[in-house]
């Protein structure tokens, strides 16, 4: 093949080119600190770089609703606890007005004044908030105290259950409802604020009988009580474990997106190295293979 | 007699190399302009009669050297070939020049697409699921469904502008065309004029040609006479010295005469039509349909819902068109600036259920969902663009090797060129030493009589 000045102009120039463009795009990978910069660098890995960013922030949100859950879980675990000692208390505070028998009405209103005071302290637990919300309300609006429970001890909510998600396609109910845990209101015996209203009559009273029907009704609502306690707790142990979960999946979710995505830069700097060295070639091959022709060697 | 002849045969010689010294150096000075294929002197030895002398007529004589014409060397196969693959080139160039525009305009993988806003929309429902009663809450979901709106509706009026920006272009390839096409013509003109020394309007019009294939994707056809015919598509663009119009308004290349369309080969126009017409277009229809999957998506489940009041139901959350469209998508009349209208509520009567927020957070794992949608729009945008640019520089390849080759026929050499001024240079002064060598001759002939005296 002849070959000509333009030849070799154009085909050194194309070379010089292209190595410069090598050298540009391993020096852009070093820069930005990203090899996947964009659809087209690698389209199989931009599409899964898009997947886990999606799961990254949805992850970010769900640990948002992760965090309200464990709130909302040891909110109300704290209320049931409290609230058991307050029971325990009520039916020491019986079983006194049992064996008291026929003691003077004095120490009977004392009793009964007694058991009414831990029936409003058990109301104030039933009402509690988180974020100015009662957590024993269901999904319903707050009566017009802002309460779940009115002095009466009328339950203004719902039966409904407040979920939150903790991962993907995964809910928990971080609630209980009133009636689930007090039980539902009716005279004599309904819900728990029933009962103690009943046995402080009864002791008022000095009704052996009735007191001995509130006594075991009283049984009954503890139960009930604990029972709703222990529930509470193995979800907040359930939330727990998730959050845990959460947390490694996140990492995980961003070593593979750093995999895909995320420049090597040891790798990076030898491969700039490697083009920086087949450049200066290319330029010192160009300088001397385009001045000289015959030209130079006419005399 | 001879020895006058002689004279004559010597100048010939000093004619013929002053020629080639002259040729030489319009190759020399021509080495880098685009087109030029270098020229050679066609030296032949003149034969009886040859020479323009008086004197030269009897017996067998020599005639001295006949430099009387200019050969243009050019492998016109190679030609072609560097004509159609600067044509492809051109073409595979435009395209993977939209790819690319089109692909930055999405800007993904990042964390400013619109994936993200479509992750921080149903993010803002799972906040909402958490605070239903929050008004603040309420608000920042529609806070991030209008960012999402804007995000599709930019996305949308840049892959228009795309298809705009190649409308636009194409008014102003036609106007190139038509001035190319008038100039060939022009040529043709000339050549026809002038067939003896048309090397360089040649290769002027060999240039002007290629320059409208890459345009136009148009091939010329030689005619007898030395012009050539252009066409684009079959139909005539020059034929001779009579040159048909192209019109590129309206974004569409048309004859100018007819207004029919230009059936352009691979080439910049054709490239663009490509644009407009399927690649623009495909990418909006796969956006449309992503906007229309999310409004489809969400307004089935909003209208299901309970507003804050817990009784207003059977809201839109998106405007439900018809038809929804990227361009068009909007948020319904519904919420727009009334928060306490969102639907988080599942049942009826329960302002604090969130689970309706709950369920419409979850539509973003849904496989037929716009997401998944999204993300297979991109994941073809990046194959389409990965083989746009590959398809480019394979043909780039091709067509340097095209240009090489045509190039090693008809390119100038420097080297040559000097060693062909060096011996014509050498020639021109033998041819000098000759003609003093006759004078010479002539005056020994002259003195004659003086020394028999």
């Amino acid at each position: 093949m002849r070959v000509t000045n333009s030849m070799v102009v154009n085909s050194t120039l194309r070379d010089l080119n292209l190595s410069l463009s090598r050298l540009q795009d391993t020096q852009t990978d070093l820069t930005t600190g990203r090899k996947i910069r964009r659809g087209s660098d690698d389209p199989t890995g931009a599409s899964a770089a898009m997947t886990i960013r999606n799961q990254l922030r949805r992850a970010e949100h769900e640990a948002r609703s992760l965090d309200d859950a464990q709130a909302w879980l040891s909110s109300a675990d704290t209320a049931l606890v409290t609230g058991l000692e307050v029971l325990g208390a009520v039916k020491e505070t019986a079983i006194r007005a049992g064996n008291t028998g026929s003691g003077n009405a004095l120490s009977r209103e004392a009793l009964a004044k007694s058991v009414e005071n831990m029936r409003s302290d058990l109301l104030t637990l039933a009402n509690t908030k988180y974020l100015g919300r009662p957590i024993f309300n269901g999904t319903a609006a707050p009566n017009a105290d802002g309460n779940a429970y009115d002095a009466a001890g009328v339950y203004g909510g719902n039966g409904a259950a407040v979920s939150r998600e903790i991962a993907p396609n995964t809910t928990v109910a971080v609630n209980m409802t009133g009636e689930e845990i007090f039980g539902v209101q009716g005279a004599p015996f309904g819900n728990v604020f029933d009962v103690l209203e009943e046995l402080a009559s009864a002791i008022r009273a000095n009704d052996t009988t009735r007191m001995a029907t509130a006594q075991t009704e009283l049984e009954t609502a503890t139960t009930r009580w604990s029972a709703s306690t222990a529930e509470i707790g193995s979800r907040g142990a359930r939330v727990e474990q998730t959050a845990f979960r959460a947390a490694d999946t996140d990492l995980m979710l961003r070593e593979t997106l750093s995999k895909l995505e995320d420049v090597d830069i040891a790798a990076a700097l030898m491969s700039v190295k490697a083009n920086e060295n087949a450049y200066t070639a290319a330029l010192t091959a160009a300088a001397k293979v385009i001045p000289p022709s015959l030209v130079d060697y006419l005399r | 007699m001879a020895s006058i002849a002689g004279v004559y045969t010597a100048l010939s010689g000093l004619n013929a190399h002053r020629r080639v010294l002259d040729v030489t150096a319009h190759n020399v000075a021509n080495q880098a302009t685009p087109g030029f294929h270098r020229q050679r002197v066609d030296l032949k030895a003149g034969g009886l009669g040859a020479v323009a002398a008086v004197f030269a007529g009897s017996g067998q004589q020599v005639g001295g050297v006949v430099a009387d014409s200019v050969t243009r060397i050019v492998d016109q196969l190679a030609e072609d070939r560097y004509i159609r693959e600067s044509a492809l080139q051109a073409g595979t160039q435009a395209l993977s020049n939209d790819m690319n525009r089109i692909e930055l305009s999405f800007a993904e993988p990042s964390d400013q697409g619109i994936a993200s806003l479509l992750d921080g929309f149903w993010g803002g429902w799972t906040d909402l699921a958490t605070m239903p009663g929050d008004l603040a809450t309420r608000s920042q979901v529609l806070e991030r469904a209008q960012t999402l709106v804007d995000g599709i509706r930019v996305a949308a009026a840049d892959l228009q502008q795309v298809a705009t920006t190649a409308q636009e272009s194409l008014v102003g390839l036609a106007a190139d065309a038509n001035d190319l096409s008038s100039r060939i013509a022009q040529l043709n003109k000339a050549i026809l004029g002038n067939p003896n020394a048309a090397n360089d309007l040649i290769d002027q019009r060999g240039e002007a040609l290629r320059e409208l294939a890459q345009l136009t994707g148009a091939v010329a056809r030689p005619s007898a006479n030395g012009t050539i015919d252009v066409s684009i598509g079959g139909r005539t663009l020059v034929s001779g010295d009579i040159v048909q119009r192209l019109n590129g308004a309206g974004g569409v290349l048309t004859w100018a005469n007819d207004a029919s369309n230009v059936d352009a080969g691979p080439s910049r126009a054709a490239s663009l039509k490509n644009t407009i017409e399927v690649v623009v277009p495909k990418y909006l229809t796969n956006l449309d349909t992503v906007a229309a999957t999310l409004v489809t998506d969400v307004n089935a489940l909003h209208n299901a819902g309970f507003a804050q009041d817990g009784v207003t139901t059977a809201l839109d959350f998106f405007e439900p068109g018809p038809p929804v469209t990227a361009a068009s998508l909007a948020l319904s009349v519904d919420v727009v600036g009334q928060p306490e209208n969102i639907a988080a509520a599942a049942a009826g009567g329960a302002s604090f259920d969130g689970d309706l927020a709950l369920s419409m957070a979850a539509v973003a794992d849904s496989v037929t969902g716009a997401d998944t949608e999204y993300r297979t729009l991109i994941g073809n945008l990046g194959v389409e663009t990965r083989e746009a640019f590959r398809r480019e520089s394979i043909q780039e390849n091709v067509t340097q090797s095209a240009r090489a080759t045509a190039d090693s026929v008809g390119g100038v050499s420097v080297d040559e060129e000097m060693a062909n001024l060096m011996s014509a240079q050498r020639a021109y002064e033998a041819s000098a030493r000759v003609l003093t060598t006759m004078d010479e001759l002539l005056g020994v002939l002259m003195n004659t009589g003086r020394v028999g005296r």
